[in-house]
């Protein structure tokens, strides 16, 4: 039995590692055919991303992408392409920031008041989409997605002076109102005249739990991993795939709120038109990556931010900015293929072992029949 | 040898991070001073024919005049306020002086890098930061657009005109609102169109072709002149409007006029509504490269500094010009004021 | 293997007998040893190139496209050959001429039955140029009557001087149609033998390698306890034409504790819903289910599970395992609720764990361990691991669907006798299968299906699997009064083997 599982282990750490040297391969042949040395960019990317102010950026960065990774594969564990997390994310961010900036209320009430508004809008944001999926049989790609332009419209017809926003006449900036200063998140100092760590990484390593255990170690995140195995057999066994896909569409989304959270409560303390967008898809790559386990997740969040922050560094150099890009793409391509083809390696080879040791059984036991009647 | 072991950490990398997230490597503060000029573009960057090339052409000058280095950064879309502060302090610490940064979205990181480096001199296009060490380059595009309108307005035949908008911005709505007022107080029979083609996306900025089917859709409702203050996507209604006989489009930002990209269009190119950001920009440069009296606080670029202007190339609205200059001797007189916001 | 002959290949599940089909057809490589074809060695990369070297497979689950018509189905993917309109058309009808298939080229393939599909899928092979032909399983979705006429067609076949080979686990059948048989047990050949010199009994011990299992329950244990009460139950379903249609009408029946209550029927014509409406998964429009007194029509399946249903479905990939997760995650599906795989709302890994090893060791589950997948087991030991789970919760009542299909001799009678064992102990057993001999073997009351209708019954101790199929097609209603003491020699019946192998009938033991 060790063995078998030295060697799961063995293909589960496989896949990533095949999917990312293959991915550096590629985005070499990209920089030689770009007429740049590739290694060199890769050094610099290295060098500058083991900094210690980029260690701090890459923590702060990876909260958020943690944060994303989670609510995406919330929905990957039982085949539920939640493609919307961004449309909630932003919707949730976007009201918990407004909720924030009206309320006076110490911080100790109000922080948690702004992350519950935030995960209640963006659960129900993703609830659209699951009431059309169980009422209705419309795909939830295909909502998710026009559900993120929604989202977009809803947030750019409320952030305007007089409703949810405020105009700053001299910069031109629509913004939220701010956050008062009781409601700003605890940070980590990181030493020196370095940016603090975002205290939110702690919620974020708290969610990582929360996730491994609900799905892991209850009942109800075992009826949502069979439903992703295989619906028919979920069914059959009793559960109730219709309310559980509501559930997860929920769960997902509420998580997708807490995404723009730490940026709000650590960083800007308010909603501007240019929030980041397009998190929520950063958030499918790095689920991707990280096989949807919170672990994985972890890594893959801390990988995209070094990614970023070497991509900063990059154009300083000299290089083009989207070489980062370019190699961003290609690990989640690489990803996709490698776990496919490690997945049936793997499946292959358990079956080949299977059959090898029952084989070795059945001799033992020949064996020992023939002994018997002797 | 060195390569290879380059390679092997570089592979490492990954690995590393998860552990190394407190192995205190030295920070990647370093670098010497007087490197040149620092410019940071926003999404688009050089060659977007239109906001952030007029920047690139008064740092070019300046670059050539000054006889200085420099280093150019632009932003990408998903950008956070940390990636572009960390532009900016990239360029700080490598000793860029001046900085500056293009485009309003720059404000809270230009803000926070100008607290922390503050003997660099820094600029900011479109918005205010208000730092001893940092000059608010702001322009009066509602009073250019103002007399775009008014030529708008004396031009039109069919009394319907368009106006398109990259986004619903506060900052594109200045354009939108100058260019409404204009259009009434010249010819109160003329309806306005006005249309964004991203709501609440800077990504409107970038949709040439979402911009062509915009400017479509006016044409065939009558529509016979077009003012598109819509960055890239101004391109494609600019083409749309010069494939129907007897439309006019009104350029923005740079003298479209004279855009090599669009010299197919000029044409019809009735005018163009010059934000001179280059100029801006390029006297900022002067004032810390030559004149060692950096600006800083507000620069307002407006009508009566010749920050905006209404351009005549091509010799179109040279008929209409007495009027246009009547107007814009009035709005800098101060008898006419000019709203900054466009309300429907 | 001789050109012009049938050759059957049998052997338990697990034996091999697929991994060396799938090697004939290119499907896989073998490590060693070469494949000769025509006295030629040849290596199959692809079944592109099986085909293209004239070998040819029937596959035991069609590979059919639903919604289009025969003509469709047979050239696509080979529209190189007579092109796609009346060229192909004649090419089709003159091949099911001269082999007697009667296809209809415009047929569409959703509107056929089991056995007419089973033709196309040949008439398929064929038309891509096969002279060699692998059958898997092809009798297990037929009625006896049906596998008459399917072997008539293989008869067809040799004599045109076509190779069949047919895998099989039912001897009798085997013992019909084959020239030679070739057994094989855990991975190679133990014998090869002539029809002519041997029996079925001989060939299932060669297969197993011990002595052999009957499903012949006599010993009546029914009580008057009534166990299951299904009431006046009726669902109707819209098919893909958008009509409305009853798939159960008017069904009524009891199961009493330590009964075992079999249903005939050709598949399809409502067996599957029935059994999903007692599950709870599809809702019936009226009718009432009663369970040990309870009235649980309106009760969720989860619900019903904890109540007591054990459940064996007749697809267990799809209904019974999640296959890509270890066994013993396995093991706690369907009772995620229930001790010892859970308490309150966690589970409980360690307990799960344990449970598993105990139903591997006691249902005899082959596997090294319980961390391996699900999908790493042959088809036998799936089931038994399902059955070991579903006894383990100690079931009032047991819905088994096709228990023994595509198991293995040996594992289907240890299946039958854990039924058997449960029914002592007072386990009512709704019965669901093909296997006719299984039925009447197992069940004490036999009902026969058609339509959506229980139309006829049956005494299991003096009816004939030819009758009970007659009455499946509809021939027959009312009570089917058996005449099976007086004609039912073994040795002309063309049914499962073992039935045929056990003691001829009636000898109790």
């Amino acid at each position: 039995m060790k063995k078998f599982d030295k060697e799961r282990m063995l293909l589960a750490v496989a896949a990533p590692l095949l999917a990312i040297v293959s991915a550096f391969l590629l985005t070499a042949l990209v920089l030689a055919a770009t007429g740049k040395a590739p290694f060199e960019a890769f050094g610099v990317m290295f060098e500058y991303g083991v900094k210690s102010d980029s260690q701090v950026y890459i923590l702060n960065k990876a909260t958020t992408y943690y944060l994303a990774g989670l609510a995406v594969a919330i929905g990957f564990r039982m085949n539920l392409f939640n493609i919307g997390v961004d449309g909630q994310y932003r919707l949730g961010a976007f009201f918990g920031a407004a909720a924030g900036g009206a309320m006076g209320l110490p911080g100790l009430v109000q922080i948690p008041l702004i992350i519950l508004v935030a995960m209640l809008v963006g659960a129900m944001w993703a609830s659209i989409a699951g009431l059309l999926k169980v009422y209705r049989g419309v795909s939830e790609v295909i909502s998710t997605i026009m559900l993120n332009s929604l989202a977009g419209i809803l947030i750019s017809y409320l952030l305007v002076d007089g409703r949810l926003g405020v105009l700053d006449k001299q910069t031109n900036i629509v913004a939220t109102k701010a956050l008062p200063e009781s409601s700003h998140f605890f940070t980590i100092p990181a030493g020196g005249d370095l940016d603090p760590i975002w205290g939110f990484i702690v919620v974020a390593v708290l969610a990582g739990v929360g996730f491994w255990f609900l799905l892991g170690r209850t009942r109800f995140g075992f009826d949502l991993r069979a439903v992703g195995r295989s619906e028919s057999a979920a069914e059959a066994s009793g559960v109730n795939v219709k309310r559980m896909v509501l559930s997860s569409m929920l769960l997902s989304g509420a998580m997708a709120g807490l995404i723009g959270m730490p940026t709000v409560l650590n960083d800007t303390h308010q909603f501007t038109a240019d929030f980041p967008v397009g998190v929520g898809f950063t958030g499918i790559a790095i689920a991707l990556l990280g096989r949807n386990s919170p672990v994985g997740i972890a890594l893959a969040a801390l990988l995209w931010g070094f990614l970023e922050r070497g991509a900063n560094r990059l154009e300083f150099e000299g290089y083009d900015k989207e070489i980062v890009g370019v190699m961003q793409g290609v690990i989640v391509l690489c990803v996709v293929i490698a776990y496919e083809l490690v997945r049936r390696y793997g499946l292959k080879r358990q079956q080949q072992k299977v059959g090898a040791e029952l084989a070795a059984q059945a001799k033992a036991a020949k064996s020992d029949k023939q002994e018997v009647p002797a | 040898m060195r390569r290879v072991s380059r390679i092997v950490v570089a592979g490492l990398a990954t690995a590393a991070l998860a552990f190394s997230a407190t192995a205190c490597g030295s920070s990647s503060e370093s670098g010497s001073k007087d490197k040149g000029i620092g410019l940071a573009y926003d999404v688009g960057g050089r060659g977007d024919h239109s906001f952030n090339d007029s920047a690139a052409k008064g740092y070019d000058k300046a670059k050539k005049d000054f006889k200085i280095g420099g280093k150019e950064l632009t932003a990408k879309d998903g950008d956070t306020d940390a990636d572009r502060y960390d532009k900016l302090a990239s360029l700080a610490e490598e000793g860029y002086n001046p900085v500056i940064g293009v485009g309003y979205a720059w404000t809270p990181s230009l803000s926070k890098a100008a607290k922390k480096y503050k003997d660099t001199d820094f600029a900011i296009v479109d918005s205010v930061v208000d730092l001893k060490n940092v000059a608010s380059l702001v322009s009066a595009e509602h009073e250019g657009s103002y007399l775009a309108g008014v030529a708008a307005g004396l031009k039109t035949k069919t009394n319907k005109v368009g106006f398109i908008g990259g986004t619903d911005s506060s900052l594109i709505k200045k354009f939108a609102g100058g260019f409404q007022q204009g259009l009434k107080d010249t010819n109160p029979k003329a309806a306005l169109n006005v249309q964004w083609v991203q709501v609440g996306s800077a990504k409107g900025f970038g949709m040439p072709d979402r911009g062509k089917d915009i400017a479509d859709g006016m044409l065939s409702n009558k529509v016979d002149v077009i003012f598109s203050a819509a960055g890239g996507s101004g391109a494609g209604a600019i083409e749309a409007t010069a494939k129907k006989k007897g439309t006019w489009s009104i350029g923005v930002d740079g003298d479209q006029y004279y855009d090599k990209g669009l010299a197919q269009y000029k044409h019809t190119i009735m005018t163009s509504m010059i934000k001179t950001v280059d100029g801006s920009v390029y006297d900022f440069i002067k004032s810390v490269a030559k004149d060692k009296k950096p600006e800083s606080g507000i620069q307002s670029y407006d009508l009566k500094r010749g920050g905006v202007s209404l351009s005549y190339s091509g010799g179109f609205i040279d008929d209409i010009k007495p009027k246009i200059e009547a107007a814009k001797k009035k709005i800098i007189d101060g008898k006419i004021k000019v709203a900054d916001t466009y309300k429907d | 293997m001789r050109r012009g002959t049938v050759h059957a290949l049998v052997g338990e599940n697990g034996a091999g007998k697929s991994t060396l089909m799938k090697i004939l057809y290119g499907m896989q490589r073998p490590d060693e040893g070469t494949i000769a074809l025509d006295g030629a060695t040849v290596e199959l990369h692809s079944p592109a190139d099986a085909i293209s070297r004239g070998v040819g497979m029937v596959h035991q689950h069609f590979m059919l496209a639903d919604n289009f018509t025969v003509l469709e189905n047979v050239v696509l993917g080979a529209e190189k050959l007579h092109g796609i309109g009346a060229k192909a058309r004649a090419r089709i009808k003159e091949i099911s001429d001269s082999y007697g298939l009667g296809v209809r080229p415009d047929a569409l393939v959703e509107e056929l039955g089991v056995a007419d599909r089973q033709r196309v899928e040949i008439l398929k092979v064929l038309y891509r140029g096969a002279r060699t032909l692998i059958l898997d399983e092809p009798t297990a979705v037929l009625v006896p009557q049906e596998v008459d006429a399917l072997f008539d067609n293989l008869r067809e076949l040799k004599s045109e001087g076509l190779t069949v080979i047919f895998i099989s686990h039912k001897l009798g059948e085997v013992l019909s149609v084959a020239d030679d048989i070739t057994v094989i047990r855990r991975g190679t050949t133990v014998a090869s033998v002539v029809p002519s010199e041997t029996n079925p009994r001989q060939l299932a011990e060669l297969m197993v390698g011990s002595e052999l299992p009957s499903p012949e329950t006599r010993e009546s244990t029914v009580t008057d306890q009534k166990m299951l009460t299904v009431d006046g139950l009726r669902l109707t379903a819209t098919d893909v034409d958008g009509v409305e249609r009853a798939v159960l009408d008017g069904i009524d029946f009891t199961i009493h504790k330590g009964e075992v209550l079999g249903i005939a029927g050709v598949e399809g014509n409502g067996q599957a819903e029935l059994v999903e409406a007692v599950m709870g998964i599809r809702k019936p429009d009226v009718g009432v289910i009663t369970l040990d007194g309870t009235d649980i029509s309106q009760a969720p399946t989860r619900k019903r599970r904890e109540d007591g249903i054990g459940y064996i479905p007749e697809d267990r990939h799809r209904h019974a395992l999640l296959l890509e997760a270890p066994l013993w995650e396995n093991r706690i599906l369907g009772h995620v609720t229930e001790e010892p795989n859970s308490k309150g709302g966690l589970l409980n890994p360690g307990a799960a764990r344990r449970d598993t090893e105990r139903i591997v060791t006691e249902y005899d589950v082959r596997t090294p361990g319980i961390e391996v997948t699900a999908a790493s087991l042959s088809g036998g030991n799936q089931q038994k691991l399902i059955i070991g789970r579903e006894m383990s919760h100690h079931p009032k009542l047991l819905i088994a669907a096709h228990p023994t299909r595509g198991v293995d001799v040996g594992a289907q009678a240890q299946i039958w006798d854990q039924i058997r064992a449960a029914r002592r102990e007072g386990l009512a057993v709704l019965l669901i299968s093909a296997d006719l001999d299984e039925l009447i073997g197992l069940s004490d009351t036999l009902r026969v299906m058609y339509r959506g209708r229980l139309v006829a019954d049956a005494d299991p101790c003096t009816i004939t699997p030819e009758e009970l199929g007659s009455a499946m097609t509809g021939a027959a209603s009312g009570h089917l009064e058996g005449s099976a003491d007086a004609d039912a020699p073994a040795d002309t019946v063309p049914a499962a083997a073992p039935a045929d192998a056990a003691p001829a009938g009636g000898e109790d033991r």
